[in-house]
């Protein structure tokens, strides 16, 4: 049968589509065959999750994290495959202080890459596209599934109606979910669950328990085998490493707990403002380099219940296309009128920006109150980084109001991990407004929001969040405090002044402000950090925070360029923690998260498909952390080139480098422009 | 003529041979028989129809090839400039200041909100004055804010799982504490399944969008929290307000709503009656009973905001459903506060298999949003088994209440308003003593203020003013808690009585 998607055409008859990696699959000559082997693999890949003592694979991980101190070293299961213990054991200068699980031993000091934006590196996306033939059956692919979910629901609802009563009209109720807006869900991504809420146990470090579940009704439920895995996790958002439940932070933390509780029960406005908010505020503006910041208990509200303060009717907001659905529902709930513009395109920003000014409101044509520019300063879907010297050129001719939302890019960017602003060396102060969260990289919760000190009074007393939500909690505040602490450094205390640390009487807002003289990106003077606070020296020199920085735009880069190198398509700038593997075929996704779940040193990987990616363009999404060590890159990498073979994922152009040769020139590749 | 065809020959020849060389590699394609044969037999049947196909063709890949971010510049208002006329334009606009500097009262307000040193518990330090006060404005209900067990509970949990869990429920971000959270709030309530929201604030804005869409319909509180609120501008469903905890009015609403389905012949959709246990505005309590025979009456589905009910009343603090001894799985969606009810942080809905798991996927601050730190997690667990083993506290929390408004009651100038069972009490002032709502707002601040000066912390409740759908009177909101004894709350509600006394006194 021949077929235009044959995907992978016998060998000497050239084929209509261009197909550049033949060599690399030099045993399967026919499409068959390959196919066999892919179902092969994956089918080993399921067995695994039945029957947990089977492999070699899962024995060894079973036994990992039975006690409750999960974390430490005393794990007797035959572990070679480096997770547990560093392959090479650390020489007798060398002292470490984090546990390898959580913060993997790095001790060589040419693993390291300062985070920068240099002026000869591009900020433009290339958008490198594969083969036709991959277009061609990830269309087909979503049409068959789409026909056989169709066929399912006909035949379903006829002869088993009792799968699909909750979808139908109900004893003269509607349905809660109608099975046409469920289709997706339940046809497409149920196919692929597995890949989604996989529970996981302990630390979110450099490598994650996950609790093995297998389902015995495709999908439907899971039942848990009682096992788990230890697995590399490149998956959390954990770019400084600061995701510990031992060392300074954590310690910083249990005092906290002691001294502080749990809750502060209640909100900012209604005597539910601790200490520590007024120390916290103090701090993050003094990292992000701006007057006053704001700290909200959550990321996801701090753009939702700010934004609607910031703007509202007669004002208009220009969004970047892929901004986070966190920053929609805050324009939406602003009553503000919204534009979008394509993603990072400066020329698409600047016609529309010229538009809407002469063009004024619609209908009326008055001149809008106000224009604000959303972007993110990191996409956490494509790792693409804003390009915001333009916008700031801009900005000056345009006049507009720039908020940039950096939940990604704070502690992940920067020589100082000060963000998007410190990356391209620009001053925080010329951006009206950054808002950040500290999920990701300062291992907490929560986010913050930061600019002129009038305007954050306004959103204190205006945003919902001070009236109306529950306040940070002390623990996730100190954690802010220490790990931000610790990438700052603190300075040591002036010798005269016996304790500066003098909060406002008069005051609930921050007075700890820097004083405007201080120069940015600065170290964390002593007073501005909780009196009992004690970190240990290297946190407190910032040494160890340096290096976290440095380890986590060494890795980046490492990856991002290992995996170009070995041919797969991956998007965003090579400096982002964030590394997007284009799959493409929605069938490969799961394969490949099973893969490399299974693998013998374990690997979980995120897997994003359509609707939070365009539908063609299914991707893995690394997440890289400073935790990581280079033979954990390596791990990755080889496990990438192995299941790339298999699953026909290399497709870009440009120069290959074998495996090996990547892995033993790392630094070279890492420090080529 | 002649010349003319001679030189077309070869021309035509060479069209001819590439049509015939087309057609035959057409051919080839696998599957291009029945396309021609498709093409031929539904010309031949009607050519009228090849037309509209081919127009069909022209349009999708004319939207195909469309910019994806929509443009009005085709629109009927569009004013054509040249590229001068627009830098004048723009050279001329000026914007206004992103944010309106705060007001003199705004900023006093703000300078007045207390700092706390240290833990807070029914004893704050307050921070400015270095005076520890009795406090009476922080959500502690039922005094899990001190309790030593619970805290080591948070620090082993610490030491096991680190502070956050960096990612969201989707990716990695689910952990067993939450799972072991949701089981334990669904067996506590008595509902199949429960899903966490990592603030309290945020949960039922995001319930209320994941089930109700545009076409649907809500019937709610006039008087609902703020939350509740945004959560129903951003479903963008129609919806009905009804008078504050006027049943009578609800279901006026309730029939004139299925009145006007039936005259419209509108299709069946999903219905909504939204409404808040006890209400955070006023400490009103709703008559559930009443509520959920109405609901069944006009088939509609229950939205039931615990955020203030949870963990307060009830046997063992279940909330109003074991208050009323009502099944919770009548409820449809049952919204509680952990961070208020459990002294932990986040909050829940709780509600039949359905209906977590449809918010698994389509909640946006579930989906969006990092899940909650672990540690906090484990604290609303052990809360949980707390409350269950010590029912006393909810009948100490009863009875402080209770002393408590006897004493207020007899405060002249107040009126207390509120469910007598409410944990919390908020009173207003009798007549407009203030004039105007801030004027009411300082007559209140100074009580806040005098009775801070005597040791009792007291708050005004926070409203946004203006962003409110109706305004309320401005109240003082005490939070009761089981922490005191009921020699302290008698002290506590007389020193604000006295307060109440003095500040009117001066007025008058």
């Amino acid at each position: 049968m021949p077929s235009p998607m044959a995907l992978n055409p016998p060998s000497p008859s050239p084929s209509i589509f261009k197909k550049k990696s033949l060599s690399s699959l030099p045993s399967m000559a026919t499409a068959a065959s390959y196919l066999s082997a892919v179902s092969e693999a994956d089918a080993r890949a399921r067995h695994h999750e039945v029957s947990p003592t089977s492999t070699p694979a899962l024995s060894m991980s079973s036994s990992v994290t039975s006690s409750s101190e999960d974390t430490v070293l005393h794990e007797n299961d035959l572990d070679d495959s480096g997770l547990a213990y560093p392959l090479t054991p650390p020489t007798s200068e060398q002292v470490f202080t984090t546990v390898h699980t959580e913060f993997g031993h790095c001790a060589n000091e040419s693993f390291r890459y300062a985070s920068q934006h240099t002026p000869e590196s591009t900020l433009e996306t290339h958008y490198e596209d594969p083969p036709y033939y991959i277009f061609i059956t990830t269309y087909m692919s979503y049409l068959m599934l789409l026909c056989l979910g169709h066929i399912r629901d006909f035949f379903g609802k006829r002869f088993q109606p009792r799968y699909f009563k909750h979808l139908m009209p109900y004893d003269g109720y509607a349905p809660l979910n109608s099975d046409f807006d469920s289709f997706y869900t339940r046809r497409l991504k149920r196919r692929m669950d597995e890949c989604f809420f996989q529970p996981v146990t302990g630390v979110a470090g450099r490598t994650i328990a996950i609790l093995d579940r297998y389902s015995l009704d495709f999908n439907e439920s899971y039942l848990y085998s009682g096992s788990k895995t230890r697995a590399l996790n490149i998956s959390s958002y954990n770019y400084l490493g600061f995701a510990q439940a031992r060392g300074g932070c954590a310690d910083a933390v249990e005092e906290s707990l002691r001294r502080y509780g749990v809750s502060t029960c209640g909100t900012r406005l209604e005597s539910g403002t601790s200490e520590l908010h007024v120390i916290g505020e103090a701090l993050v503006a003094r990292f992000i380099g701006m007057e006053d910041s704001l700290i909200s208990s959550m990321g996801f509200a701090t753009n939702s219940t700010f934004i609607p303060a910031l703007v509202g009717k007669g004002c208009l907001v220009i969004s970047d296309e892929l901004n986070h659905a966190s920053i929609r529902v805050g324009v939406r709930l602003s009553g503000a009128q919204v534009r979008m513009f394509k993603h990072n395109d400066m020329e698409a920003l600047e016609s529309l920006l010229r538009e809407v000014i002469s063009q004024g409101q619609p209908k009326t044509h008055r001149p809008w109150k106000k224009i604000l520019l959303i972007v993110e300063g990191l996409y956490s879907m494509e790792g693409t980084l804003v390009n915001l010297p333009a916008i700031i050129e801009l900005k000056k001719k345009y006049k507009f109001y720039l908020f940039v939302d950096e939940a990604h890019s704070i502690g992940a960017l920067g020589p100082h991990g000060r963000g998007i602003t410190d990356y391209f060396n620009i001053n925080p102060r010329s951006v009206d407004i950054l808002m950040g969260t500290f999920t990701k990289s300062f291992g907490a919760a929560g986010g913050y929001i930061a600019g002129p000190k009038v305007l954050i009074d306004a959103l204190r007393v205006r945003g919902h969040s001070g009236a109306y939500a529950e306040a940070m909690t002390p623990s996730v505040l100190t954690q802010v405090i220490a790990s931000m602490a610790s990438i700052m450094g603190v300075a040591p205390p002036p010798p005269s002044t016996k304790s500066a640390l003098t909060l406002s009487p008069s005051s609930s807002t921050a007075t700890l402000r820097a004083s405007d003289s201080e120069e940015h990106p600065g170290l964390a003077p002593a007073s501005a950090l909780p009196s009992w606070l004690s970190l240990p020296l290297a946190l407190r020199d910032g040494s160890e925070g340096h290096s976290r920085l440095r380890r986590l735009a060494f890795n980046s880069r490492y990856l991002h360029c290992g995996l170009k190198k070995l041919g797969f398509i991956t998007y965003g700038h090579p400096n982002s923690p964030i590394v997007p593997l284009l799959v493409f075929n929605p069938g490969k996704m799961p394969v490949f998260a099973r893969l490399m779940r299974t693998r013998q040193t374990p690997i979980v990987v995120v897997v994003v498909a359509y609707p939070a990616t365009p539908l063609v363009t299914s991707r893995v999404r690394f997440c890289v952390s400073a935790s990581h060590t280079k033979e954990d890159i390596d791990v990755i990498l080889r496990a990438c080139d192995e299941f790339g073979d298999l699953l026909d994922l290399k497709h870009a152009s440009g120069e290959r480098w074998p495996l090996e040769e990547i892995m033993k020139r790392s630094v070279e590749l890492v420090n080529m422009p | 003529m002649d010349s003319s065809a001679s030189t077309l020959e070869p021309l035509l020849a060479f069209f001819a041979y590439s049509m015939s060389k087309l057609e035959s590699t057409f051919y080839k394609v696998p599957g291009s028989a029945v396309l021609a044969r498709y093409v031929r037999s539904s010309h031949q049947n009607d050519p009228g129809r090849t037309l509209l196909e081919l127009i069909l063709i022209v349009f999708a890949i004319r939207t195909l090839l469309q910019s994806r971010t929509r443009t009005d510049r085709s629109g009927k208002n569009f004013i054509k400039f040249n590229e001068k006329e627009i830098d004048e334009l723009v050279d001329e606009w000026t914007p206004e200041p992103l944010a309106q500097p705060l007001s003199e009262w705004e900023q006093k307000d703000l300078a007045s909100v207390p700092v706390i040193s240290g833990a807070n518990g029914p004893k704050a330090k307050i921070l400015s004055t270095g005076k520890t006060v009795t406090n009476l404005a922080s959500f502690n209900f039922t005094g899990l804010a001190g309790n030593e067990q619970i805290k080591q509970h948070a620090i082993d949990t610490l030491r096991k799982y680190g502070l956050g869990s960096c990612g969201p429920p989707g990716f990695y971000g689910t952990l067993d504490v939450h799972l072991d959270l949701e089981r334990d709030i669904a067996e506590f309530l008595g509902t199949e399944a429960s899903i966490l929201c990592s603030q309290g604030f945020s949960t039922i804005s995001s319930v209320i969008p994941a089930f109700c869409k545009r076409e649907d319909f809500i019937v709610a509180d006039r008087a609902v929290n703020f939350s509740i609120q945004k959560g129903i501008q951003i479903s963008r469903s129609t919806v009905r307000w009804y008078d504050h905890n006027d049943l009578k009015s609800l279901e006026d609403a309730l029939q004139s709503v299925e009145k006007e389905r039936k005259k419209r012949k509108m299709p069946l959709t999903r219905r909504f009656i939204i409404t808040e246990g006890i209400f955070e505005r006023d400490g009103e309590m709703v008559d559930l009973p009443k509520i959920i025979e109405l609901k069944l009456k006009y088939k509609y589905r229950l939205i039931l905001d615990e955020s203030i009910s949870f963990g307060t009343v009830g046997r063992t603090g279940r909330g109003l459903t074991e208050l009323y001894n009502v099944p919770a799985s009548q409820i449809d969606m049952l919204i509680g506060s952990v961070a208020n009810g459990l002294c932990s942080g986040g909050g829940f809905c709780a509600g039949s298999m359905n209906v977590v798991d449809h918010q698994r996927i389509n909640a946006p601050s579930f989906v969006y949003s990092a899940s909650m730190p672990a540690l906090l997690a484990t604290t609303a667990s052990a809360a949980i088994t707390h409350l269950r083993n010590t029912p006393s506290v909810l009948t100490m929390l009863q009875e402080n209440i209770r002393t408590l408004r006897s004493v207020l009651d007899k405060a002249n100038g107040i009126t207390v308003l509120g469910h007598p069972a409410s944990p919390i009490v908020h009173f207003q002032l009798r007549s407009s003593q203030g004039g105007s709502y801030e004027g009411e707002s300082r007559v209140l601040q100074e009580i806040v203020e005098d009775a801070l000066a005597q040791g009792v912390l007291l708050t005004r409740a926070k409203h946004l003013k203006g962003q409110e759908l109706i305004e309320m009177p401005p109240t003082i909101r005490i939070a009761v808690t089981s922490a005191m004894t009921k020699k302290e709350v008698e002290k506590a509600a007389g020193v604000v009585k006295t307060s109440i006394a003095r500040v009117l006194g001066k007025r008058r």
